[in-house]
């Protein structure tokens, strides 16, 4: 099942000399249970792909497709609505509202899908146990390490019945151990059935995808085989 | 790569047999580095040689003979844990050769020479990675071996974004070209050179 | 997948929850940032206290009742004890409240005080009567005083004291509630007796008293308007209306910080899902908390703050104050519609950033502003709308609406320009210092922010201006005041002069004048004067020494007086406002009387006539030359133009007098070299062809002493208390009720309002720029950097919004007076230096000082 498919996406800032075209002709297609990592390096368009895949921004042509509808056809209340219920976001540094505590904070997208308070907690609370992250409920975001937020972060990402997760550099300041950890609740998603982009530049972070996009200069140039089976690694030849 | 090394470890936990340390060895590396057992026991024999094994009596050659280490051998290995591997000189590495003949032959993007390698190992650490996730946390020497081999990986992707990065500066600003400079500055070559 | 529950996910979209969410979010943002909301709610606090009591001030400032009327709606007056116009009054109005009046001498002054003979209990004057201690007088033997007629009189409650010729002892301190300034001595009806005046109150309709038909001895009628009362509700609706714009503005500029603030988070709740609704009602929930708890506080504080200025007020309106006799409704009204306001300024900039692009707001980037041009535009068409507005507004009766829609529209004008005048400010200051440079380029850069700060400073300060220039346009030049601090006029004539009888002459033998001439001579030099002027007035040498009343002199111009005056003509058949020359059949003192007071039988502003002599020409450098030879009256005055002036009578030789002639006086206007524009000074003098041509006598009358220095009252005191003993009076400057402290008031509420709403929002825009100051400091900037930095902010907007607030209020006044700007030309330069100079120097030295301190969390990144 295609979760979200980008046929043919453009986008341009600005007007005239201080034109940019952030993005070029890109299309691209994730399925559920797939998680796609987009590379590149900075100013190369990752970031502004995944905004248009999220419905945050619009394309300047071309069409994005979540869950078989259309963007361009909803209207703003509509992509609120399909944010709230079909996308989940971690962003790289900045993810949790100050002023709720880590289970308000993931119960947070039901609520405002008109989900009764009870339920919502309940529902955030399992997604919270799921991370190995119940100890924290009750902790404001400022009480928690950077990788206990991003644990936050990818749990108010997939509550719910959310279909697509979405990470832009979910791990940015994070060390190797705790960029894992992220990563590895990322791929579990995924395996659940979720459809994953990420968007980075680090390698180790995006060879846990099934496929890598390599974006530059707002196009994409090149994509990854599905991998072959990792006994090949094994071989005594691999070493000589 | 010191088996030898390996070896003297492996028995400082204890006297063991020939190819007990073989299967020892490949299990602690999570089987990436495979070790055949002629080459065990030619080690073992010089490890003998130098006094730092000793061997059961006067046992014929063969999987029973049970190895064990002597002082020297533990000294040795006490000796060789801290002494840093020569990192000083670098590496003759392929890829950088590739990359940098890419550069003068005419006609060949270098970027997309660059890109074909990325994507390559890029492959290579899903498959890495791949391993990673199916294994289990208490293979902590497996784990490690693959960490170390991601790293490296990674650090060659690094250098491809570098290399990428620096040759699109170039594309976009290119200096005034000078006949016949060298392609490597003089020093570097030497030293290249210099090593065996 | 999750095994949720599956209601959960066919859950309908109720606005509920979300809405549950969204306000518990509000609530802990408003707990975490309370400092920043402290200083918004502080704000609008400020702002709706400081309506609260100028509403109160404002209703109470205008008199409740009248001070004269009492509760009746009109009053008649007649000269003498004039009983059967009383009893007809009676018979026609019903209930009619008697008051008699005589007036006693002030013992070595000129003044006069009113002797009213008034029951405490009366049916209409009820209200202007108010017992301070004792007690009423009662019987023929007892008088009541107000406490600084008292003192004048030197008696305490106990002391006995002359009343004209009856001894009475003092038994209370009495005050009229609704007139401080009313000086007068009490008894128990019936006691001025035969009084000079009978005044009545009486209820009744303009058309029965318009069919009263009293005897001439009506000296005049009057009804009380009721103009006051909707004056007072349109100063208080207007004022209503600017409290609530600053409230608007104080809590736009607030929430624009606070939006800015969250913009990442609220750019948050949109990358999850909120519709623009839920990121609105973030912010309103927000503003209606602190608009319900800021107006609430603010209007207790404002009550509280009342009561507490009450005496204060009391002291300026000069009448009594009820504490809780207040626009309840105005006040309710204000506490309601600040509540409406601040949300709706919360509102505005939660619509911005609802609309604003999420990936913009994600990053912390304000969504780009609108150019200033199309704001100054906008304010070009409020300022002509809100002129236009007032200009028409000033008709014969104001025109509320227009008032109120006029202020608002120039207020919305002078805001819209801000931003214009920030980037022109930000223009002339890229020569600057880098760190004024840096703090005018962060005003333009965050229009937004400083526009609203910049509008809630420019509306303070425009009051504060308006209510110094009207006060200073609407004052009586100092020159209107009796005499200079430093001058004094002994008078012959003991006890009278400037009070009623200003007609008696006293002839004196050439003896006793010398005699008194030495008594003055010894007085002036006990004052150190440098100036003893010896004035003569015209006298008719054939005329009898009879003290005449003035009131009678108008009523029955043939009626037998001592001296010529001049005064203004009320009512009657002559043109009102014109000056009548009036000279009795014998002729004495010649005087000019401006007749200003309505209840016909106080007089003010007399104009005295003393003869040019030489010495009095010389002390005014006027040359004999200058002096045209058929010219009879020489004055400095500009307004005695168009006098009708009766003829003194002449003997026609046969001992027969004939009456008042029609008089074409040839009057020259001089130039005086030394200011003589106060009304006692001798500005109109008679000249010597006049005293030949009608065969008039000059004869000494009084001396001018000047000191160097202005009289004490301890020096006063003591000349007259020495005049009081050799018999003659000394008149002094009387000081008139200024309104140069409600000027210095506004400037001071003005210039402290501003302060508190720079300091709030100089500190709400440097707290944003919390990461500059941290940059600042990383880079190795002192605290002088800082200080500069805050100093030159605070100073940027003060000194914009002195220009802009001093010069909407001269827009706004000269569209208010454009029929006549003259009064704009007194211009109140110590108030206006204030606000424009002595704002921005007290900005920029608070800043400066009050910045020094490192920023409290170097290199601690709030977490948002």
């Amino acid at each position: 099942m295609t979760a979200l498919e980008l046929r043919d996406v453009s986008k341009v800032y600005g007007v005239g000399p201080t034109e940019v075209h952030a993005l070029r002709n890109v299309s691209l297609t994730v399925d559920a249970g797939v998680l796609v990592a987009v590379m590149g390096p900075s100013g190369s368009g990752k970031s502004t792909l995944l905004t248009i895949a999220g419905s945050l921004e619009l394309p300047t042509t071309g069409e994005v497709i979540v869950e078989g509808t259309s963007l361009a056809s909803m209207s703003r209340n509509e992509r609120a609505r399909l944010r709230r219920r079909s996308i989940g976001y971690v962003f790289q540094d900045f993810n949790l509202l100050a002023g709720l505590t880590s289970l308000e904070n993931v119960a947070l997208p039901l609520e405002l899908d008109g989900v009764g308070a009870k339920r919502a907690r309940v529902a955030g609370m399992q997604a919270l146990e799921e991370l190995g992250m119940s100890d924290r409920a009750s902790r404001f975001p400022d009480e928690l390490s950077g990788g206990e937020r991003q644990r936050v972060a990818i749990a108010r990402a997939v509550v719910g019945d959310r279909h697509l997760l979405l990470a832009d550099e979910p791990s940015g300041a994070l060390d190797s151990v705790n960029a894992e950890g992220v990563i590895r609740l990322v791929r579990a998603a995924c395996q659940r059935g979720v459809a994953g982009v990420i968007v980075t530049h680090d390698a180790q972070l995006a060879s846990w995808a099934d496929r890598v996009v390599f974006l530059r200069d707002g196009r994409i140039v090149d994509q990854t085989m599905p991998p072959p089976g990792p006994e090949s690694l094994l071989t005594p030849d691999a070493r000589s | 790569m010191s088996v030898r090394h390996a070896l003297l470890a492996l028995l400082s936990e204890g006297p063991k047999y020939g190819l007990q340390l073989r299967q020892e060895f490949e299990a602690r590396t999570g089987e990436v580095w495979p070790l055949n057992i002629g080459q065990v026991y030619t080690t073992l024999q010089r490890l003998e040689r130098d006094g730092l094994v000793e061997s059961d009596d006067e046992g014929e050659e063969g999987p029973q003979k049970g190895f064990r280490i002597t002082a020297d051998g533990a000294a040795e290995l006490a000796e060789w844990l801290r002494t840093p591997p020569d990192m000083t000189s670098p590496p003759r590495d392929e890829l950088v050769i590739k990359v940098l003949v890419a550069l003068t032959l005419p006609g060949v993007d270098v970027r997309d020479v660059v890109q074909v390698h990325r994507r390559y190992v890029v492959e290579l650490m899903q498959q890495w990675t791949r391993l990673k996730d199916d294994a289990t946390d208490d293979e902590v020497g497996f784990l490690l071996v693959v960490d170390a081999e991601l790293f490296r990986l990674d650090a060659v992707i690094r250098w491809l974004d570098a290399a990428d990065g620096r040759l699109a500066r170039l594309a976009a600003d290119p200096p005034p070209v000078v006949t016949g400079s060298p392609l490597l500055p003089p020093r570097l070559r030497r030293r290249m050179g210099a090593r065996p | 997948m999750h095994d949720r529950p599956a209601e959960v996910i066919a859950a309908p979209s109720s606005s509920g929850p979300a809405r549950r969410a969204i306000f518990r979010w509000s609530w802990r943002l408003f707990r975490r940032e309370w400092r920043q909301q402290i200083l918004v709610l502080a704000l609008v606090a400020l702002a709706v206290a400081g309506t609260t009591v100028g509403t109160a001030l404002a209703y109470n400032a205008g008199q409740p009742r009248d001070a004269t009327f009492g509760t009746a709606n009109s009053s008649m007056t007649f000269s003498g004890p004039d009983n059967a116009d009383v009893a007809a009054a009676r018979k026609a109005f019903g209930t009619v409240e008697r008051i008699d009046h005589q007036s006693i001498p002030v013992p070595g002054s000129p003044s006069r005080l009113d002797l009213r003979a008034q029951d405490p209990e009366g049916t209409y004057s009820r209200p202007t009567l108010r017992l301070v201690s004792g007690r009423f007088p009662n019987g023929g033997a007892e008088v009541a005083m107000t406490a600084s007629a008292a003192t004048t009189f030197g008696v305490r409650i106990g002391g006995h004291l002359d009343v004209n010729g009856h001894a009475r002892r003092l038994v209370g301190i009495v005050e009229n509630p609704l007139d401080l300034n009313d000086e007068f001595a009490l008894v128990a009806p019936g006691q001025a007796d035969p009084p000079a005046q009978v005044a009545i109150l009486f209820e009744a309709s303009d058309h029965a008293v318009n069919a009263f038909q009293p005897s001439v001895h009506a000296t005049s009628v009057a009804t009380r308007g009721t103009l006051d009362t909707t004056l007072a509700a349109t100063v208080v609706l207007a004022l209503e209306t600017i409290g609530l714009l600053f409230v608007g503005l104080v809590a736009a500029a607030g929430f624009t910080v606070m939006a800015q603030r969250r913009l990442r988070a609220l750019g948050m709740l949109g990358a999850l899902g909120a519709t623009d609704r839920h990121i609105r009602s973030a912010m309103v929930a927000n503003g209606a908390v602190v608009g319900v708890v800021g107006s609430v506080t603010g209007a207790v504080t404002g009550l509280v703050a009342w009561v507490a200025l009450t005496p204060k007020f009391e002291d300026l309106v000069k009448h009594r104050i009820a504490r809780f006799h207040l626009p309840w409704w105005a006040i309710v009204v204000a506490i309601v519609l600040a509540t409406v306001t601040s949300i709706a300024a919360a509102w505005w900039p939660a619509r911005s950033a609802a609309r604003a692009s999420i990936v913009a707001a994600l990053s912390g980037r304000p969504s780009p502003q609108k150019p200033a041009h199309r704001f100054a535009g906008a304010g070009g068409v409020f300022l002509a709308i809100g002129v236009a507005c007032l200009a028409f507004a000033h008709q014969d009766t104001p025109k509320p609406a227009l008032i109120i829609g006029g202020t608002i529209a120039t207020t919305f004008g002078m805001l819209f320009l801000g931003p214009l005048f920030i980037r022109m400010l930000a223009m002339l200051g890229r020569r600057a210092p880098i760190m004024v440079r840096l703090a005018v380029r962060d005003l333009a850069r965050y229009q937004a922010r400083s526009a609203a700060a910049l509008g809630a400073i420019s509306l303070a300060l425009g009051i504060a201006a308006t209510v110094a220039i009207s006060a200073a346009a609407a004052a009586v030049p100092e020159a209107a005041t009796n005499l200079p601090a430093n001058q004094a006029i002994a008078y012959l004539e003991p006890a009278t002069g400037l009070g009623e009888d200003t007609n008696a002459v006293q002839v004196m033998s050439s003896a006793d004048v010398a005699k008194l001439a030495a008594k003055v001579s010894a007085l002036a030099a006990s004052l150190h004067a440098h100036t003893v002027l010896p004035l003569s007035v015209a006298i008719n040498p054939s005329s009898p020494t009879v003290s005449v009343d003035p009131a009678q002199l108008n009523a029955s111009p043939n009626a037998s007086g001592g001296s010529v005056s001049i005064r203004r003509v009320v009512g009657g058949s002559a043109a009102p406002g014109a000056i009548l020359i009036q000279i009795p059949a014998s002729l004495g003192r010649v005087t000019i009387i401006s007749n200003g007071a309505q209840s016909g039988f106080q007089i003010s502003d007399q104009v005295p006539l003393y003869v040019a002599t030489p010495a009095v020409l010389h002390r005014y450098g006027i040359k004999a030359d200058q002096i045209a030879k058929t010219t009879d009256i020489i004055t400095s005055r500009t307004d005695l133009h168009g006098l009708v002036v009766h003829a003194p009578p002449r003997d026609d030789g046969a001992g027969v007098r004939r009456g008042p002639e029609q008089w074409h006086p040839t009057i020259q206007h001089i130039r005086f070299s030394t200011d003589a524009s106060h009304t006692s000074d001798p500005t109109t003098l008679v000249t010597v062809h006049a005293l030949q041509h009608f065969g008039l006598k000059a004869v000494q009358a009084a001396w001018l002493i000047e000191t160097p220095r202005p009289l004490t009252a301890i020096q006063i005191s003591a000349a007259q208390h020495a005049a009081a003993i050799a018999g003659f009076t000394v008149e002094t400057h009387q000081s008139r009720p200024s309104n140069a402290r409600l000027r210095d008031g506004a400037t001071l509420i003005g210039l402290l309002l501003a302060l508190g709403v720079l300091a709030m929002t100089v500190g709400l825009i440097r707290s944003e720029t919390a990461n500059d100051l941290r940059t600042l400091a990383a880079t190795g900037a002192s605290s002088m950097a800082r200080r500069s930095l805050t100093g030159a902010t605070a100073g940027a907007l003060a000194l914009l919004g002195a220009l802009l607030g001093t010069g909407g209020a001269y827009v706004a006044l000269v569209a208010w007076h454009r029929r006549d700007l003259h009064p704009l030309t007194r211009v109140p330069y110590l108030n206006l230096a204030t606000i424009l100079v002595g704002l921005p120097i007290i900005a920029i030295s608070a800043g400066w000082l009050l910045s020094g301190r490192e920023p409290a969390a170097v290199g601690h990144q709030p977490l948002e």
